[in-house]
Parts: C-alpha cells; sequence; structure tokens
C-alpha cells in the first residue's frame, strides 16, 4: 500500500469511526431536543439520568445476571422514572416563564444525580455488558464496529418512533399544541402539566437507552462521563437547531467525525477547542443550526 | 427565702454542675492524639476517599486496641481521627488544611489523596521552617496517594509515604529487558489533562524505558534519555494522537496510532476508567503488544471492575500487595470497612503507625496549650526518621525532600487479579 493511499485510509477510518460513535451523542442530543421542543426548556439532568439508568440495567446485569436487552429495558424505565422526577422536581412547579429558575434547578438536578451514582458506585468505573463487542465489519481496508452500527440504527429507530408520536397520535398532537401556545392548548382541554410530564417520561425512556448504548459502546461506565456527556449533548441541539430531532443526529454525527478528525491532526488538547469553534461558527453565521427553522429563533 | 434567691441559687448551682460536668471530660478528652485525615469522597475519583478512610479506620483501631499512644508524660492516649472530603478539587483541599489547622486540634494532616490537590495545597505552607518572613501554614502533613514525583520538597512541612515511580519504573524496564530479550520498541499514549498520568508518562516511563534499551517509534524523540524529565515536551509532542482526557469515551484515534506503531511494547499511561477504555478498544481492534505496561495508579480493584479481562497481561509496578501478613491483615480490614487497599490507601495505615513511633518518640504532651509545640515536634520527629517498619518492608526517608523510598513488586493482570510476578525485596 503506498504512504498516499495508506494515509487516505487512515483519515476516512478516522472521520468514519467519528460519525459513527457521534451517534452516541446523536442520542443525547434528541433527548435534550425533545424537551426543549416541547417546553422551550433545557432539561440539564437529561444526560445525568440517562447515565443513572444505565446505572440501574447495570444493577439488573450484576445481581441477576439479565440478559442484555432486559438491561436496556429497566436503563430505560429508570431513566423515564428519572425524567418524571426531574420534571416534578425542576420544571412542574417554577413558573413557566421563569427560565432561568428552571435552568438553575435543573443544573443542581444533574449534579445530584451525579453525586448520587458517584456515592452508590464509589465513582469506580464498572464493566457494561456489550452489545456485538466483538463484531467488527471489514470493508476492504476500512473496519466498521457492530456495536457502534446498532448505536445508529437504534437512534434512527428512535427517531422514526418519535416523530411517530409527534405527528401521528393524540399525544403529540398535544405535545405540539402545548409546545406552540400553552394557554391555547390549556383553553382546548389540554392537560399542559400531563403532557409536559409525558415528554419527560418519553424522553427519559430513550435517554436510559442512550446512556446504556453509550455505555455499551464504551464498554465501561464511570461517572466521569456525565459533564462531557451533557456538553456534547448540547452542543448537538444547538448545532443540529434547538428542537430539531433529524438535527440532533445529523449534528451528533458531525461532531463525531470532527471531533475525531482534529484528534488526528492536531491532538487531544486542541481536539474540543475545534469542537467550540465550530459551534461559535453557528451560533454566528447559522444561530438556528442545521435544520431549525430560523422564525423559532427569536 | 424568697422563690426569686431561691430560683438564682438553683440557676447558679445548675451553671456551675453544667460547668464542672463539661470540664471534666474535655480534660479527659483532650489527652487523645487527634489527626485529621482529607481525600476525595464526593466526586468521581471518591474511591480514594473512601479507600484511604477504610485504611486509616483500620490502623487508628489496631493502635487503640494495643493500648494507645503512649504522651510524653508517660500517659497512654487514644489515638483519634476525623476524615474530611477534599474532592480531589485543590480550592478544598486548602480550605480543609486551613480549618484543621486553625480550628481542630489535630497534631497531623493525612492528605490529601490527589496529586494535583497536594500539589496547590503544599503552596500554601512554610517554606522553610522558622523562617519568620514566611508567614505559610506551620502543621504537619504526611501524605498519603498522592504519587506524582517530586511533590514534598515544597515545604519542610510536608511529607509524603508514597512509592517512589522513578525509582520502580527504572527497575521494572530493567527486569523487563532481561525478561523480554527479543522485546525492542516501544509506543504509548496517557491522559493529558491528569498531571500524574502525563508527567509519569513522559517525564518518568518513557525516558526509563529508553534507558534500558527499548526505542521508541512512532516518531523522533532523540533528546530522550534514562534522564528523568528529559525531553518530557517532545515525547507528549510526537504522541499527541496517541493521547486522550481523563473522561474521554472514544479511543479509535488513539489504538489505531498504537497500532500503526507497529510497537513491541506498549504503554497506557492512565487511571482506571481510561486505562479500561483504551485497553478495551485495543482490544476490538485486535491490537497484541508483546509487553503492556500501565501507570501505577491503575493496578487498583477499580481497574479490575471496570476491565479485569482487557488488562490481561498488563505489567504495572506498584508499592503494595497482599503478600505479607501484615499487608493481607490490612486488605482485609480495609475490605470490613468498605475500602480496599491498594498502592495509594495502604500507606494510610503506615502513616497512623509512623505518627504513633513519631509522638512517643517526641514526647508529645497532646494538651491544648501544647499544641503548638507538639505539631513542632511531630514535624521534627517526621524529619528525622531514618527510616521505618512498612508493610511490605522497611521504608526508607529521604530527609531533605520528606519522601520515603518503599519496597514494591511488580504485578501483572492474570485471571481478574493483580498477581505478584516480580519481587526485587
Amino acid at each position: 500500500m503506498s504512504d498516499f493511499w495508506f494515509e487516505f485510509v487512515e483519515i476516512t477510518q478516522t472521520i468514519g469511526d467519528g460519525l459513527f460513535f457521534g451517534a452516541t451523542y446523536a442520542l443525547i442530543g434528541i433527548g435534550f431536543t425533545l424537551i426543549f421542543g416541547a417546553m422551550g426548556k433545557l432539561n440539564m439532568t437529561y444526560a445525568a439520568a440517562s447515565l443513572a439508568g444505565a446505572y440501574a440495567g447495570l444493577a439488573a446485569f450484576a445481581f441477576v445476571d439479565a440478559p442484555a436487552p432486559v438491561v436496556f429495558l429497566i436503563s430505560a424505565l429508570a431513566s423515564g422514572v428519572l425524567g418524571f422526577v426531574a420534571y416534578l422536581t425542576c420544571f412542574r412547579f417554577i413558573p413557566i416563564n421563569n427560565h432561568l429558575a428552571a435552568l438553575m434547578a435543573s443544573i443542581g438536578g444533574l449534579f445530584f444525580i451525579d453525586e448520587m451514582v458517584v456515592h452508590a458506585t464509589d465513582g469506580s468505573p464498572l464493566t457494561f455488558p456489550a452489545l456485538f463487542d466483538d463484531v467488527m465489519f471489514d470493508v476492504g481496508p476500512y473496519g466498521v464496529r457492530g456495536d457502534l452500527l446498532f448505536v445508529l440504527a437504534m437512534c434512527v429507530a428512535g427517531t422514526l418512533a418519535l416523530l411517530y408520536v409527534l405527528y401521528r397520535t393524540r399525544l403529540g398532537l398535544a405535545t405540539r399544541a402545548v409546545s406552540q401556545q400553552d394557554v391555547a392548548a390549556q383553553l382546548c382541554g389540554i392537560d399542559v402539566h400531563r403532557t409536559n410530564a409525558t415528554t419527560f417520561v418519553l424522553a427519559g425512556l430513550l435517554g436510559g437507552i442512550a446512556g446504556a448504548m453509550t455505555a455499551s459502546a464504551v464498554g465501561v461506565l464511570s461517572p466521569l462521563i456525565t459533564v462531557p456527556l451533557t456538553v456534547k449533548g448540547l452542543i448537538v441541539t444547538v448545532i443540529g437547531g434547538l428542537g430539531s430531532i433529524p438535527g440532533a443526529i445529523a449534528a451528533g454525527l458531525l461532531v463525531g467525525g470532527f471531533e475525531n478528525f482534529f484528534l488526528y491532526f492536531r491532538g487531544v488538547n486542541e481536539r474540543d477547542m475545534y469542537v467550540l469553534l465550530l459551534l461559535f461558527i453557528f451560533l454566528v453565521f447559522r444561530p438556528q443550526g442545521i435544520f431549525g427553522s430560523g422564525a423559532d429563533r427569536d | 427565702m424568697s422563690k426569686f434567691k431561691l430560683a438564682t441559687i438553683v440557676t447558679a448551682l445548675a451553671v456551675a454542675a453544667s460547668i464542672l460536668a463539661l470540664g471534666q471530660p474535655a480534660a479527659a478528652a483532650d489527652r487523645t492524639v487527634k489527626i485529621a485525615g482529607w481525600g476525595a469522597k464526593s466526586g468521581p475519583l471518591r474511591s480514594f476517599g473512601v479507600n484511604s478512610e477504610a485504611v486509616l479506620k483500620a490502623a487508628v483501631k489496631s493502635i487503640n486496641d494495643s493500648g494507645g499512644v503512649k504522651l510524653g508524660d508517660g500517659t497512654m492516649a487514644k489515638m483519634e481521627f476525623t476524615y474530611y472530603d477534599s474532592a480531589c478539587n485543590a480550592d478544598q483541599a486548602i480550605s480543609v488544611v486551613r480549618k484543621v489547622e486553625s480550628q481542630t486540634e489535630a497534631l497531623i494532616g493525612i492528605g490529601p489523596t490527589c496529586s494535583g490537590a497536594a500539589a496547590a495545597m503544599y503552596g500554601i505552607f512554610q517554606k522553610k521552617v522558622d523562617d519568620a518572613a514566611d508567614t505559610g501554614l506551620q502543621f504537619p502533613i504526611l501524605t498519603d496517594t498522592a504519587i506524582r514525583p517530586g511533590l514534598a520538597k515544597k515545604s519542610q512541612w510536608t511529607f509524603r509515604n508514597v512509592p517512589n515511580e522513578i525509582t520502580m519504573y527504572d527497575e521494572m524496564f530493567k527486569w523487563l529487558r532481561g525478561r523480554y530479550p527479543d522485546v525492542k520498541t516501544i509506543y504509548g499514549g496517557t491522559e493529558t489533562d491528569q498531571a500524574h498520568s502525563r508527567i509519569t508518562f513522559a517525564a518518568v516511563i518513557v525516558p526509563m524505558a529508553k534507558k534500558h534499551g527499548f526505542e521508541w517509534v512512532g516518531g523522533g524523540i532523540k533528546e530522550v534519555t534514562g534522564k528523568v524529565a528529559g525531553g518530557m515536551k517532545q515525547v507528549l509532542e510526537v504522541s499527541k494522537s496517541s493521547n486522550w482526557l481523563l473522561a474521554d469515551t472514544s479511543f479509535s484515534v488513539q489504538a489505531r496510532a498504537f497500532k500503526r506503531s507497529g510497537a513491541d511494547m506498549m504503554i497506557v499511561s492512565s487511571h482506571p476508567f481510561t486505562t479500561c477504555g483504551m485497553l478495551k478498544e485495543m482490544r476490538r481492534q485486535r491490537i497484541k503488544p508483546k509487553v503492556l505496561v500501565g501507570l501505577t495508579s491503575s493496578s487498583s480493584a477499580e481497574t479490575l471492575k471496570g476491565c479485569g479481562a482487557a488488562a490481561e497481561g498488563m505489567y504495572i509496578p506498584t508499592g503494595f500487595a497482599p503478600i505479607t501478613e501484615a499487608a493481607a491483615k490490612v486488605a482485609a480490614a480495609a475490605e470490613a470497612n468498605g475500602g480496599a487497599a491498594d498502592l495509594h490507601s495502604a500507606a494510610a495505615w503506615e502513616n497512623a503507625h509512623i505518627i504513633k513511633q513519631v509522638v512517643e518518640a517526641t514526647g508529645v504532651m497532646a494538651k491544648p496549650d501544647t499544641l503548638k509545640a507538639d505539631r513542632r515536634k511531630v514535624r521534627d520527629g517526621l524529619e528525622a526518621l531514618a527510616k521505618v517498619d512498612g508493610l511490605m518492608g522497611e521504608i526508607g526517608r529521604v530527609q531533605d525532600e520528606g519522601e520515603s523510598i518503599k519496597p514494591y513488586v511488580f504485578v501483572q493482570g492474570q485471571s481478574n487479579a493483580w498477581k505478584v510476578v516480580h519481587d526485587p525485596r
């Protein structure tokens, strides 16, 4: 293999790996964007609750040797419950127009959940059951991780399911109505709080799967990743367009690829600088994100 | 007698009785040897503090069970400890040490558990004893866990009982050289946002490997010699795409850099979480080096919990293994207290016993009015120590640097456990 060809394969493989790993960022971004789309607020507890859900799944694995699908199911259910608790504690009783209070409450919730996990595990990294960990597809000179392909497939499936719920069910209709005009929705007989709570639970269920997927892709679960995953999720949400689910997927993949590209060429110490530069460029030149509507941003 | 007078007398008697009642236990409590411990008990590195506290608790109990500590006037006093949370955070470690020094009767502090916090905290101490112009803290510290090389010499009040990584890696690469004569080349990576991992990798591990004839591949670092810290920046520069951060979750680029190097020996210089992430990715990419070397901090139960199978075959030098009767006893006691004894936390046991030895040797009185003098005696006693008994054998002291020379062994990951494969003691 010539040097040029070798280098070409290396670079494209690097970007490809990043795109696939970006699927985990996309899954987190979808949850952020779903709640923002419904309430116009950021739920900062989201990534922490997703990982806490994954810990619950891991407990099932550790104590009763539950198979991987059950681990994922328990992760989703636990995260759904945490989503409901986060709604009750950080949003339900805070005046709807007080965005800062809700934001600060959810930041508090983020650290509270994280610290609970730290105390339960002493911060130790724990092996998470991997799905298709040993599956590696060799495509010519390239290798594609089977587990990341599965994460990407779950991302797409999750998006389709969410789009179905949002546009083909009464709950989706209510969610969209509340997100557009909550007072008018209430006058039409929609229970705003129940709709919002259901959205949080829905996002939580997806978050639990996202947390379990991320832990499965890394192979290890640790409270160390909560804050970085929250930051990545927020970046993905903004770049994708606040409230846009397809945007979150596109941005997740973009951020993953971008990260790896700059890791390869500039090293790990500069990598995040370029990702933040990408965020800055979007905020300045395309504040509505990739798929967000310009009219929605004021 | 009027009711008012009676009430006044009764109140006065009650107050006097209360003062007497409070005063007597206080006087008894004054004759205890108080020590303060602190470390990360919250945050992602909580295991450091949990383990250190568990071992310290066991050590204090064993001292008290065997009669306590003999004070300067012959009184036998119990040892007491209070453990604070400094969260692996420099600001928090500094505020804890200030509080302990000014608001408690602790004779000495054991902490913090993290190198970064220790480096910052040591900076607020008086550098040279009796320097009237230096108003820094005058309170003795005997640190466990925080292992980054060369920290304690910052102040004459700060001492450490941690393994010497320079000696350990020097000896380990010498041993590996003999054991694997066909292994010629090395490559590796580290978590660059962790000072201990980064500095040990670039200033200790790579130079020591080169000193023993291993050749770095994957970029020119000709200037790096066996001299510690020689060419540290260059090591990090040439290996930049093979490095990662403490909370990274993706290691594909780094693992491919390892694979591309084709090195016989690979070095993963990081703490358990990313060590596991990196080792798992290496396994996915079917990277099988002839020899795998890890950072001292990864020779712990955390790594085994996270990736015992992936760590199979990894060599690490360590200052603790339950291979002596005393070490096995401490390991069991730590487990009973909800922690684990490892190369970091086991030192807390030794520290409590070192403090007992120093208190008895220097005639500490452990009274409130002798607190300042007692703290000074403890400091002087620590400085005067030439050697002490440790869990793995005799611990030597480097008096002018406040550091220890601890016995060590080399362990290897085997069947989800750290097995001692070489014992140079």
